[in-house]
């Protein structure tokens, strides 16, 4: 869903996809025909394209624009165990169509004043929904604990949102190695106190979902 | 695309990626030893299918492997610590769902073992992505095996891989499981035991010589199973022994006048008590066998109460096989059974000195299955509806014989006619022996539950026990029922007129 095709980038994949973002949302082209294998077993990822910047527009196009997304993946149901849409970090159309289409949604949260605005917007924006809103799953992310504000923050947030999960991923620079080696961080620095932080945020995600 | 290739012998792995990594990028992963292991049932049931199970290990890791014996595809597969034994034994999944529909109740051996250095290699396109992956098994004397595993996306990688390894390194595609190379070089070959009766005759063979050959098949079939009955590997290696006994002790009653008089006496004497010894172990096989079954006639309510009566045939089984293994180890067995090889393998008097064994096979074949059949029919025509369950049971064993004689000797006649008669009679049998079973079911069912009361089982066994035993009496109705039809069906002019034809012409001559 990044037009910047990061994700792309590290996994060493061409960020460019037949037809772009038209043929996709107008279904054209297949999804699982645009899907590239990634050197990682079991991994597989549909690349990104600099079109999909519009992809807001060539939803409002639609009809039933939020209901998109959710149609062109069912197909894959059947191949993949765990599909994950990695979402820019803003309330869109596009936004909505991944909430219609997702079973949980993931949000990294900085412990900042201003994170702690966007999870209330989330929250309020997702109850809108109703019964149909995806389970949300927000964790601290970037987390330094040296800093008093963000462990007050941290504090106050774990008291007021119950559903924040326990596990903090914290501020390291071993992350923004990723640009360089061009591999997922577990593939270059495996015993990283980071990768591990990692590890435990999946399996606590993987326990609350069931 | 093909996806396996074979070096050829002047093309060592090491020289190969060596000249490869000149053409294109690539990076090896890994080297590793491993060992491979083949397994299939006793019977190659496996192999039989089109399927080849592969148990793969290496320093860190062990996957079960079930691939297609033709393509190499990869059906199913499994991280393992173990080495396979029991179906049951497997983990629920994809893999022990595939592999439990063909072996049933067959176990898996290990065919042959070999070990090999394994190369994984990633090609690389010039963003150093992964664009297709190769395996190599390396081994010492045969030639070395190359997997392409593609990735998702790059087909274009695939097709020029392939188009350089048939251009440039003249490899030839193709899939040939390395299992046939070990053992064509160990002198065997696939699928060498079936026990399907399979002994070609010829029709003017005398009797005498044709006998001894079919009997030398039989006994073959008992030494190859007997190991399996030894250590209880499954249940079919004493289905098939006990049945090599019952038609070697079938052919010895039924072709008379045709060995020495003292020799069927006395091997006839010896098989008997082979049937005998073997029978309660393979009757406490079948109800082990057949348990998920019988559990599934009860309500689901009371299927597990099931349970108990499981553990106590198992218990019971351990112990009549355990003297069975004494009497299969005995001198009385053992020297008897080399007795019985000694006389098949005497070479025939050059003029034979017993009435029926100067006849030709073909003779004494059309002879003796035209009188079973009749009477087969005969006894089967005094069946009423009020006719005692050893009555039935008479009638089985006389199709038993009938059977016998005409697996014996189906090389003597046109193929297709035999397997239209073989398959009526089976279909009648089938009834019988649907019949026998459950009125042995249903007194064994009873006698189990005596000897369970003393062991104080709990009383909802025996309640499902009860409700068991109504089931089997219901299906016993039923065939009793069936019987009438399904002997209608077998007597019906056409198929004696094919009787008739194919085995009554010698029957003025004798």
């Amino acid at each position: 869903m990044d037009p910047q095709g990061a994700s792309s980038f590290y996994f060493r994949i061409k960020p460019k996809v037949k037809g772009g973002g038209k043929d996709l949302i107008a279904g054209k082209q297949d999804l699982d025909d645009l899907i590239k294998g990634t050197d990682f077993d079991n991994l597989d990822l549909l690349p990104a394209d600099f079109s999909f910047r519009n992809l807001d527009l060539l939803l409002d196009d639609k009809k039933k624009p939020t209901a998109q997304l959710k149609k062109r993946l069912k197909p894959l149901a059947d191949e993949y165990d765990w599909i994950f849409l990695d979402c820019p970090p803003n309330i869109s159309l596009l936004s909505e169509a991944v909430f219609s289409a997702a079973d949980a949604l993931v949000s990294p949260i900085i412990p900042t004043t201003l994170s702690l605005r966007t999870l209330a917007q989330l929250k309020d924006f997702l109850d809108q929904r109703g019964s149909k809103q995806p389970q949300l799953l927000p964790f601290f992310s970037m987390a330094d604990r040296r800093k008093k504000l963000h462990l007050e923050i941290m504090h106050t947030l774990t008291l007021e949102h119950p559903e924040l999960l326990a596990t903090v991923i914290p501020y390291a620079s071993d992350i923004e190695r990723m640009g360089v080696e061009r591999k997922p961080l577990p593939a270059y620095a495996p015993k990283s106190a980071l990768s591990k932080a990692y590890l435990a945020l999946w399996q606590e995600i993987l326990s609350r979902i069931g | 695309m093909p996806l396996f290739y074979e070096l050829p012998p002047n093309l060592p792995a090491e020289k190969f990626i060596a000249k490869l990594g000149q053409k294109l990028d690539l990076d090896v992963l890994s080297r590793q030893y491993s060992l491979k292991t083949y397994y299939d049932s006793f019977d190659w049931r496996l192999f039989r299918k089109g399927l080849v199970f592969e148990y793969a290990r290496a320093k860190h890791e062990s996957h079960w492997l079930l691939k297609a014996l033709a393509s190499g595809q990869l059906l199913a597969s499994s991280a393992c610590q173990d080495a396979p034994g029991l179906i049951r034994d497997f983990p629920p999944g994809k893999l022990r769902g595939q592999l439990e529909s063909v072996l049933e109740m067959r176990a898996l051996l290990a065919v042959c073992t070999i070990d090999y250095e394994a190369y994984s290699i990633a090609l690389l396109n010039k963003d150093e992505k992964t664009v297709l992956r190769l395996k190599l098994e390396a081994y010492d004397l045969f030639n070395t095996r190359l997997s392409l595993l593609p990735i998702k996306g790059y087909d274009k990688a695939l097709e020029n891989f392939c188009r350089l390894a048939e251009e440039s390194f003249a490899l030839t595609p193709g899939f040939r499981p390395v299992m046939l190379d070990i053992i064509e070089q160990q002198g065997r070959k696939p699928k060498d035991y079936s026990s399907k009766l399979t002994v070609q005759l010829a029709p003017d063979m005398r009797a005498d010589v044709a006998c001894k050959y079919l009997y030398s098949s039989l006994l073959n079939t008992i030494k190859v199973n007997e190991q399996g009955v030894i250590a209880d590997l499954d249940s079919e290696f004493l289905h098939d022994f006990r049945v090599a006994v019952r038609r070697t002790r079938a052919g010895l009653s039924q072709l008379k006048g045709v060995l020495p008089e003292e020799v069927s006496a006395r091997f006839g004497e010896f098989f008997a008590w082979l049937g005998q010894i073997s029978g309660p172990t393979r009757d406490l096989d079948m109800y082990l066998v057949n348990f998920e079954n019988h559990k599934r006639s009860l309500p689901v309510a009371i299927r597990s109460d099931l349970e108990p009566l499981y553990a106590f045939i198992a218990a019971k089984k351990q112990k009549t096989h355990d003297e069975l293994v004494k009497k299969l180890k005995s001198p009385q067995y053992l020297s008897t059974l080399s007795a019985w090889e000694n006389f098949l393998k005497a070479p025939a008097d050059k003029i034979a000195s017993e009435p029926n064994a100067r006849l030709t096979i073909k003779e004494l074949a059309d002879h003796r299955i035209w009188k079973v059949y009749n009477a087969v029919l005969k006894e089967a025509d005094h069946i009423h509806s009020g006719s005692s369950a050893a009555a039935l049971h008479r009638l089985r064993k006389t199709c038993k014989k009938l059977r016998y004689l005409m697996e014996f000797f189906q090389s003597l006649y046109p193929e297709q006619p035999v397997r239209e008669l073989l398959k009526s009679l089976k279909e009648f049998q089938d009834i019988l022996g649907s019949f026998q079973d459950c009125e042995v079911q249903e007194q064994t069912l009873k006698l189990f539950s005596e000897e369970m009361m003393a062991a104080h089982i709990q009383a909802n066994t025996f309640l499902a026990m009860g409700v068991l035993i109504q089931v089997v009496d219901s299906r016993k109705s039923k065939a009793r029922q069936a019987f009438a039809e399904k002997f209608a069906e077998f007597k019906q002019p056409k198929y004696r007129k094919l009787f008739e034809a194919l085995f009554a012409k010698s029957l003025e001559q004798l």
